[in-house]
């Protein structure tokens, strides 16, 4: 007989199911993967959503009065006076009129740089801040705005449609690619699972013979999978935030002064913001959750098909 | 305690492996089961085990017909029954105390509940000195110890081995059923399955002979 030294008793009983026979690493990072792109896309979607708001209410707070140059007009003059109807319409804030330089700044980015603008005669605007979207007149203003030749008032009703469109769109595809990686994780857990129970096929038939109920043995085996999921999900998550974190600092020092800001104004700031990161942090007991279970609900199938 | 009547078993559309077995077996009686390879004693001790049901006939244990058995009952009345199997079977990444304790972590019971249990236990067989010892370190006679002590620790009504001295040498194979026969003596049913014939004439226990699936002899 081999003498085998008396070891001290071990407070942590060794688990019937052993570690090293699920592909624990691999299904580790499968679901630390699929939890970043999950992630992502939450984060995405969460973006995007945010800036649509955020543009939606900034583009709906104003509306602009264009004044195009006509003969026999007098340009200032109609400005003073497209202010003054629009300061005493009810629901608004505020009116100034752009300058000249303002306004000839507003052709640039489209126009370029170098070209003399004063020999042309350009459409003056008229900036109008609502303090109450709902509850501004714009009709009366529209009105009021016929007694002033070549006056025209915008609303950006088309933009805030389109752009509400566009957004919906992007957030239901968002959500439809996180539905796709959520089946697709749910697939890779049952062909873990399965692979799991046949290499210990052994242990489930001894388990069985010594009166093991499968709700038992599927605990023993849940359990292992659920420890699986919480530490991909924790990895996958954590990725998830860090690269949010490292886009907004990004994005932030991408450009330089105004063009900063301008990008910041036309793609919304990069930042997911604490509700972000607590719905990405919310991701990972939801995968840590449906692998426990989607592994139980495969464990308990496997028993029934071989009792 | 268990009774068959006029019980056939076939795998499947295959050729009857067990033909119309009629006995019973009285609580606290000791039984070897002995015949020729291939004359279906394993396929008989399955249908003790409960792991199989039978093709036709009918099988009662406990007083209950197992044909009526749901899959929670029968894992109910399977914690009755003990087994030694003829290769182990036992859980190599455990120790030997871990594997003998086995039955009663299935129960749900705590470590400090059943810890002196099983250690008196694992002292009684002999393997006191070697309950941390991993399976891959046991001899065949102390694997085939410790099998036993995990299908003794859960004080079962029913023991079942299959082959248990197949392993062994005769003098650690006379222990060995010595061992069962002290259990049977505690009121465990022992039905021990062998095919060695020197075995069956040591010890003076009724024999039940299969022959091509038909028990020939029952005293």
């Amino acid at each position: 007989m081999t003498d085998t030294p008396r070891f001290p008793t071990r407070s942590r009983t060794t688990p019937i199911v052993p570690e090293r026979s699920i592909a624990g690493r691999t299904l580790m990072l499968l679901i630390a993967i699929m939890t970043f792109l999950s992630g992502v896309t939450l984060g995405g979607v969460v973006l995007v959503q945010k800036s649509a708001i955020a543009w939606s209410s900034d583009v709906g707070r104003e509306v602009t009065i264009q004044i195009k140059p006509i003969q026999g007009e007098v340009m200032d003059s109609n400005l003073r006076l497209a202010v003054s109807l629009a300061e005493a319409t009810p629901g608004v804030a505020s009116a100034h009129a752009l300058t000249l330089e303002e306004s000839q700044n507003l052709l640039k980015p489209w126009l370029g740089e170098g070209l003399d603008l004063s020999t042309i005669e350009i459409p003056r605007i008229v900036a109008v801040q609502l303090s109450d979207p709902t509850d501004a007149d714009i009709p009366r203003l529209e009105n009021d705005l016929k007694s002033i030749k070549g006056a025209t008032l915008d609303t950006h009703a088309a933009w805030r449609q389109q752009l509400n469109t566009m957004a919906g769109a992007i957030v239901v595809s968002g959500l439809l690619v996180l539905a796709l990686i959520v089946v697709a994780t749910v697939l890779a857990i049952i062909f873990a699972t399965r692979g799991t129970m046949a290499t210990n096929r052994e242990i489930v038939d001894v388990l069985h013979f010594i009166g093991a109920s499968n709700s038992f043995i599927a605990g023993e085996f849940q359990g292992r999978f659920l420890l699986i999921g919480f530490r991909g999900g924790i990895v996958g998550g954590l990725a998830a935030i860090v690269f949010f974190l490292a886009i907004g600092i990004a994005a932030g020092s991408a450009g330089i002064g105004n063009v900063s800001a301008e990008l910041g104004l036309l793609f919304g700031r990069f930042s997911i913001g604490f509700d972000g990161a607590a719905g990405i942090a919310a991701v990972v007991p939801v995968i840590a959750a449906m692998t426990a279970i989607t592994s139980r609900l495969t464990v308990r199938r496997f028993l029934s098909q071989i009792s | 305690m268990i009774e068959f009547t006029s019980v056939g078993l076939r795998y499947g559309q295959g050729p009857e492996i067990l033909k119309d077995l009629t006995f019973r077996i009285d609580p606290g009686t000791f039984h070897f089961l002995t015949g020729p390879s291939g004359s279906g004693k394993t396929s008989l001790l399955k249908l003790l085990l409960l792991s199989l049901k039978p093709s036709s006939g009918k099988v009662t244990m406990f007083g209950e017909d197992v044909m009526d058995l749901d899959q929670d009952r029968l894992l109910l009345m399977r914690r009755h029954i003990g087994i030694v199997f003829q290769e182990f079977r036992l859980l190599d990444h455990l120790t030997t105390f871990e594997n003998v304790a086995l039955p009663l972590r299935v129960l749900g019971q705590p470590e400090s509940q059943y810890r002196a249990n099983v250690e008196e236990l694992l002292e009684w067989v002999g393997l006191g000195e070697r309950m941390h010892a991993h399976p891959a370190l046991l001899s065949g006679g102390e694997k085939q110890r410790a099998a036993i002590a995990r299908a003794v620790i859960g004080r079962p009504d029913i023991l079942l081995a299959d082959e248990p001295t197949g392993n062994l040498d005769p003098e650690l194979s006379v222990r060995l059923v010595t061992l069962f026969a002290e259990l049977n003596r505690t009121g465990t049913t022992i039905i021990i399955a062998t095919h060695e014939l020197s075995l069956l004439d040591s010890f003076d226990f009724p024999r039940m002979v299969l022959r091509d699936g038909e028990l020939a002899i029952h005293d």
